[in-house]
């Protein structure tokens, strides 16, 4: 199944066992990896109306699927402690918050900011875009390539990225397959 | 002080209240998104 989501949709779901339905915690900060275009994983909060952080992470490889309404996990044990996970959804680089990030072309072109990040989920991780603020206002999708660089306060994508901007998820969704074919990537 | 005074302080008091209350909550409950860095 090819779902897209925005990390804000997944930010907030509840974190739900497979093995008991029990629902352990919330997801709150969503962590990925540019150069190999995933998710890496999540942080989490306790469940409750004013719980705070969980302590505990949960890395991508410990999640059974990501779905519409929740994150689904084997059982309790998949959330794992700082010292257990990865070091980058451990501690993960907070200054490196990518909302708000001017997105450019090679060639100079603003494309917008960065209001969110879109993923294919379901048991895949995938990063295919970045929902964006335009220039000119009113919301947009970009494709993503498989890898890309991100540094500083801007994130530079291929020219031809400008002629892949798409109004809604549905477009994104078509368009990402055209859009690294094109690249030469896939 | 007249009623209409303790009206304003509790209609204040209430707004500040209810401000830091969503506040705190915000912060509480994050929700970034975040790139990791680069390794090569």
């Amino acid at each position: 199944m090819r779902l897209l989501m925005t990390a804000s949709q997944i930010r907030g779901l509840p974190v739900v066992t497979v093995r008991g339905g029990e629902d352990v915690a919330e997801v709150r900060d969503v962590i990925f990896s540019p150069e190999a275009g995933r998710l890496l994983g999540v942080t989490l909060n306790k469940r409750g109306f004013l719980a705070g952080r969980s302590r505990d992470v949960l890395p991508a490889e410990a999640i059974h699927a990501i779905g519409q309404d929740a994150v689904m996990v084997l059982d309790a044990l998949s959330l794992v402690a700082p010292e257990d996970a990865p070091d980058d959804v451990a501690h993960p680089a907070v200054e490196r918050n990518v909302i708000g990030d001017d997105v450019l072309t090679e060639g100079g072109l603003s494309l917008g900011k960065v209001t969110d990040l879109v993923l294919l989920v379901g048991s895949s991780g995938e990063v295919v875009g970045y929902q964006i603020e335009k220039p000119g206002g009113g919301r947009g999708y970009i494709p993503l390539p498989a890898q890309l660089a991100v540094s500083g306060a801007a994130l530079v994508v291929p020219n031809i990225t400008e002629e892949f901007v798409k109004d809604d998820l549905v477009g994104l969704g078509a368009t990402v397959d055209e859009f690294r074919a094109r690249l030469g990537l896939s | 002080m007249g009623v209409l005074g303790w009206v304003i302080v509790v209609v204040i008091v209430v707004v500040v209240a209810s401000v830091a209350f969503v506040v705190i909550r915000r912060r509480r409950r994050g929700g970034r998104v975040i790139a990791a860095k680069e390794k090569g």
